[in-house]
């Protein structure tokens, strides 16, 4: 019974039919996805329908939304699957090299899907001419950021997610004796003036008491960005600092001091400090001529780095991208009167396994041929024997 | 039939569950409180980010150098005379008004109010400064930097300042307290050349200034 069930899921595996079907969901899902990013934009529609197991859709006359298709995750993983099983069913002769080779390369193509799907970081870096930056940033996601400005050389950055922020109670920032009690955490929202008469703001400190803060839904359009903000209470040594808040709306400065510390509160979009800078020497911005049609754009960094003992200049230009200490650094956008350089920065652990998968899959359908040629060669000259 | 490698398949998939699983784990170690000792920056306020109007399609748009104007009503608010061939867009968003001026190419003017000192004003200096890509300052430089503008409604502390790059760019600001507790602040910003022609009616605006 048991062995029956086994062989039973094996044939439904290895099966060239589940290929066909799978193949078949991930062409909709393609298309599915490609008319979702007019609403989502791009990430949003690429998290909804590709890196996720199921579709999910909310219906009118149902509280909570239910899976109605299989996500890209679902299919992707059913089709190594299955890959892997029509793989081990090949026979392990001279003669199917070429195809294990091919299966192998296909294997290893996926898995690197996965491996970005999971583990795929995209920020960028704007960078001014004749600016130094040392960091990079998200497109979407938030910190709240608790800078420790005393020291005059020096700043100690202590970066809250959005994530942490989101489950709310009280966060601990190690290496400090700050506490932040999280009041109420919105991923977006409008601020305005507190128009008289409301009910008071639940800030109590900094310029938070004459702010009122309406919750938006959130968005996820290329265009359009979340103002997330934040009620937090800093509490250190038993004593409470007030209730702050933080939001992405807030340029103005807003500290406090603990101790003979001074802390700065600042939303802002999450920063990923690196151990190395770069600085923007020159930015070039070709059109063709007599139009304002982009013909290529590059910038000319310096990067510096101090552990390495390295300081070089790199163009970076359309389609030759930077790659550096994991990073993948694409010349993306720019800006204010061509003194501003945008770039793409992917970090994929996975990078390479695409290029293997090509290697492998062409170096297997090469095999391959050459083993059939040499068959077909062979039978002809038997045939001619013969 | 169940293949002869069943033991090499368990090991394939056991090693793809391992994998899945230490991604997982990675990826659940980025909701944590992250700790970076960084030099202090420059820029204090990102001066653009990307996306802004002018800026590539296809990135988010800007956000963060706008301070948040609670607007204040009746008394202690401001009013203000504009300079012919000036307008006045009201408060959209985060702004209390915007002035357009006549002067062609990159120049606009603000008002923001803010509740208390908002932060004090050398911390707002330092991020104007931040804004066009200047380093901070402190409690000297900003009296040496400091023009004194007189108005009806009070001293304005006025600061003007041009930035190193290629394309320089200028920022005018001044701020001045109002008897409410708000502090208020005009600036006027844009590329250095056409900034340099609106400097002088948007003086004229400040000294205009009176309150409701």
């Amino acid at each position: 019974m048991i062995k029956t069930l086994a062989s039973r899921t094996w044939a439904f595996f290895k099966s060239f039919q589940l290929t066909i079907v799978l193949l078949a969901l991930l062409m909709l899902l393609v298309v599915f996805c490609t008319l979702a990013q007019v609403e989502l934009g791009t990430a949003g529609a690429v998290n909804a329908y590709m890196r996720s197991f199921f579709v999910w859709h909310q219906f009118s006359f149902l509280p909570f939304p239910i899976p109605t298709f299989p996500g890209g995750g679902l299919v992707g993983l059913m089709l190594t699957l299955n890959l892997i099983a029509k793989t081990l069913d090949i026979q392990r002769t001279w003669t199917k090299a070429g195809m294990w080779l091919v299966h192998a390369g296909l294997v290893i193509l996926f898995a690197g899907e996965f491996v970005a799907g999971l583990m795929q970081v995209d920020t960028n870096l704007s960078i001014e001419v004749g600016q130094t930056v040392n960091y990079v940033q998200s497109y979407k996601n938030m910190e709240l950021a608790v800078i420790d400005t005393t020291d005059p050389t020096w700043d100690e950055v202590y970066s809250v997610p959005d994530t942490l922020l989101a489950k709310g109670g009280a966060i601990a920032i190690p290496g400090t004796p700050i506490t932040l009690n999280v009041k109420r955490y919105f991923p977006n929202s409008e601020l305005s003036n507190l128009p008289p008469g409301a009910q008071p703001s639940l800030a109590t400190a900094g310029i938070g008491p004459g702010v009122s803060v309406v919750e938006r839904p959130t968005v996820t359009n290329d265009n359009e960005m979340n103002t997330g903000s934040v009620f937090v209470e800093p509490v250190a040594g038993g004593r409470s600092y007030g209730i702050w808040l933080a939001s992405m709306a807030i340029g103005a400065p807003q500290s406090f001091t603990h101790e003979g510390r001074t802390y700065a509160l600042s939303m802002r979009l999450r920063r990923q400090y690196l151990p190395y800078s770069f600085t923007l020497k020159q930015f070039r911005h070709d059109v063709y001529p007599g139009t304002d049609i982009p013909k290529n754009f590059s910038s000319l960094v310096q990067v510096v780095n101090p552990s390495q003992k390295e300081s070089r200049e790199v163009l970076i230009y359309m389609n030759q991208p930077l790659r550096y200490e994991g990073k993948t650094f694409y010349q993306a956008s720019f800006g204010k009167n061509d003194t501003l350089s945008v770039l793409s920065v992917v970090e994929n652990p996975g990078w390479l396994l695409p290029y293997v998968s090509c290697v492998l899959v062409s170096l297997g359908l090469l095999v391959h041929f050459a083993i059939v040629l040499r068959r077909s060669l062979k039978r002809r000259q038997d045939k001619k024997e013969g | 039939m169940f293949p002869r490698h069943s033991r090499s398949f368990v090991a394939k998939a056991s090693l793809l569950a391992g994998t899945g699983l230490l991604a997982l784990a990675v990826g659940c170690g980025r909701d944590q409180v992250s700790h970076f000792r960084v030099p202090k920056e420059a820029v204090a306020d990102h001066p653009d980010h990307p996306g802004h109007e002018e800026h590539a399609q296809g990135m988010p748009p800007a956000t963060g150098d706008m301070p948040a104007p609670p607007r204040p009503t009746g008394q202690g608010s401001l009013k203000w005379s504009l300079p012919k061939g000036w307008s006045e867009v009201p408060g959209e968003g985060m702004r209390f008004a915007t002035f357009k001026s006549p002067v062609p190419g990159k120049n606009e003017t603000t008002v923001v109010v803010l509740p208390g000192p908002a932060g004090g004003e050398l911390a707002n200096v330092n991020r104007w400064r931040g804004q066009i890509g200047l380093g901070p300052i402190d409690e000297t430089t900003l009296a040496a930097a400091r023009v004194v503008v007189k108005s009806k409604a009070g001293d304005l502390n006025v600061y003007d300042f041009t930035s190193q790059g290629q394309a320089k760019s200028r920022m005018v600001a001044g701020l001045i307290s109002t008897p409410d507790g708000n502090t208020w602040f005009l600036k006027l910003t844009g590329d250095a050349g056409p900034v340099a022609k609106a400097k002088p009616d948007f003086m004229r605006i400040l000294e205009s200034l009176r309150l409701d």
